[in-house]
Order: C-alpha cells, then structure tokens, then sequence
C-alpha cells in the first residue's frame, strides 16, 4: 500500500459515515429517535388538538430518520437521499421556526422545530448546516487520498 | 422521584460527559475504562427504573405513562450505543458520540423529574 503524496486528491467522494461523519450520524439518531417519539405520542394522544404542529412533527421525525440512514450509509445514492433530506430539514425549521414565532395560534404545542429548536438548546437549527458542510466536504475530489 | 438518586444520576452522566469532553480535547478515542463508567450510569439507571416502578405501583405520583417510560427506555438505550460507536471509530470522534450520549442521558434525567411532577 503506497501512500499517495499530501497534495494528491482521491476523485472518489468520501464515505459520510466515518471520522466526524460518525458523530453526526449519532446526533441525527438521537433526534431521529426523540422526533419520531414525540410525533407518535402527539397523535396518538391528541391529533385533533392541533392536527398542522402534529403533522409537521411527523415530518420532522421523517426527515430525521432519513438523514440518519442516509448519513450512515455512506454515499453512492445515499449521498443524493442525504442532500434531500438535510435540505429539507434547513428549510422546515427555517418555516417552522419562523411560522411558530410570528403565528403561535396555529402551533399551540411544540415540535422539534418550533421556536427553531429552542426546547432542544438549538440543535436542530445548527444540525442541517453541519450536515450540509459534512456533505460539502466529502464530495467527490475533495477527500484525503488514502482512507 | 428520590431527588438524591436523580442528584446521582445527573451528576454522574455530567461527570461522564466531562470525561469525554477532555478525550475531545486531547484528540483521543473512548477507553475501556469510560465504557465502566457509562455502566455505573446505565446501573444508576436500571435502580431508578426499579424504583419509579415501585413508587408508581404504590400511587405515589401519576405522571404520563407513555411519555415517562419513553424517556426511561431511550436513557438506558443511550450509552450502550455509544459503548458500541467505540468500538466501531477509534477516533477523538467516539468521544464526541460519548459526550452526546452521556449530555443527553442528563438532559432526559431533567425531562424525567418535570413529567414526574406534572
């Protein structure tokens, strides 16, 4: 195994899910997880109380999912799944967050996103820029040459 | 809840997080040793279950059941992952993944002791 010289760039993209990789992929779980639960427990219990702020939960706990098993997956097509979903997540807590500040009538009870994350110490408006930078820095010709 | 057992329990999943933080610092991956620590938490874990099902058979409190053992189930599943990322990534980023565990476990300790009031 020959080790390529420090200014040699591998063409290949980087896999996502090693090095800091890794610890993203664990952040999104726990927020995977702590969406999807919140989400299941708001309509199961009370959908009819505030059926737009449950269905945007749902959705969140969706986008988190994704964003994990794409994340952790590595890349080839899960590179293109992570780009969606990580986009999508920027722009609903983007709304959300800025829907929930503006107009709290129509989201009387929390989500993840609400007051751009504010009950989960802004995480989750931190989160999608990280995991857009993660996806900017491994992509194809940027990554260390040898693994 | 006994507010020393979730005193202990806070503290020693902080005291963890602050392990791992150092680790983050000094650009070093989870020991073994930090992997005994995370035990002692997850042990603290399993009494403070225990005893929360004591006290809730006895009708000592009437917090949200779904939502109580929800946080109990993802605190004590928490470390174990983290105890397996390890394994996997030998690098300062383990740490990091340890020091998110072990910052969650306390954050849900705080959760648990509001819905145990409400």
């Amino acid at each position: 195994m020959s080790a390529a010289p420090s200014g040699r760039r591998d063409e290949r993209p980087a896999s996502t899910a090693t090095g800091p990789g890794r610890a993203l992929v664990a952040v999104y779980g726990i927020f995977a997880l702590a969406a999807s639960a919140r989400a299941g427990y708001q309509i199961a219990t009370k959908l009819d109380e505030a059926p737009l702020a449950y269905g945007l939960s749902a959705l969140s706990a969706l986008v988190y999912v994704l964003a994990t098993v794409a994340l952790a997956g590595g890349g080839g097509r899960w590179r293109t799944v992570a780009w969606l979903a990580v986009g999508i997540e920027l722009v609903g807590v983007l709304a959300v967050g800025t829907l929930s500040v503006l107009d709290a009538g129509d989201f009387p009870d929390e989500t993840v996103w609400s007051a751009f994350g504010q009950g989960y110490g802004y995480v989750p408006l931190v989160l999608p820029f990280l995991g857009l930078a993660w996806l900017w820095r491994t992509r194809a010709g940027t990554g260390p040459a040898a693994a | 809840m006994p507010g020393p057992l979730t005193a202990l329990v806070a503290a020693t999943s902080l005291a963890l997080a602050a392990w791992a933080l150092w680790f983050v610092v000094r650009d070093r991956a989870v020991i073994l040793r930090q992997l005994w620590g995370g035990a002692v938490v997850v042990g603290l874990l399993v009494v403070q279950a225990v005893v929360a099902g004591v006290l809730l058979a006895q009708g000592a409190a009437s917090p949200d059941a779904a939502l109580f053992w929800g946080y109990v189930l993802t605190q004590l599943i928490l470390l174990p992952l983290a105890a397996a990322w390890a394994f996997a990534e030998r690098t300062r980023w383990s740490s990091v993944v340890l020091l998110g565990a072990a910052l969650t476990v306390a954050f849900l300790e705080l959760r648990l002791v509001q819905i145990w009031a409400a």
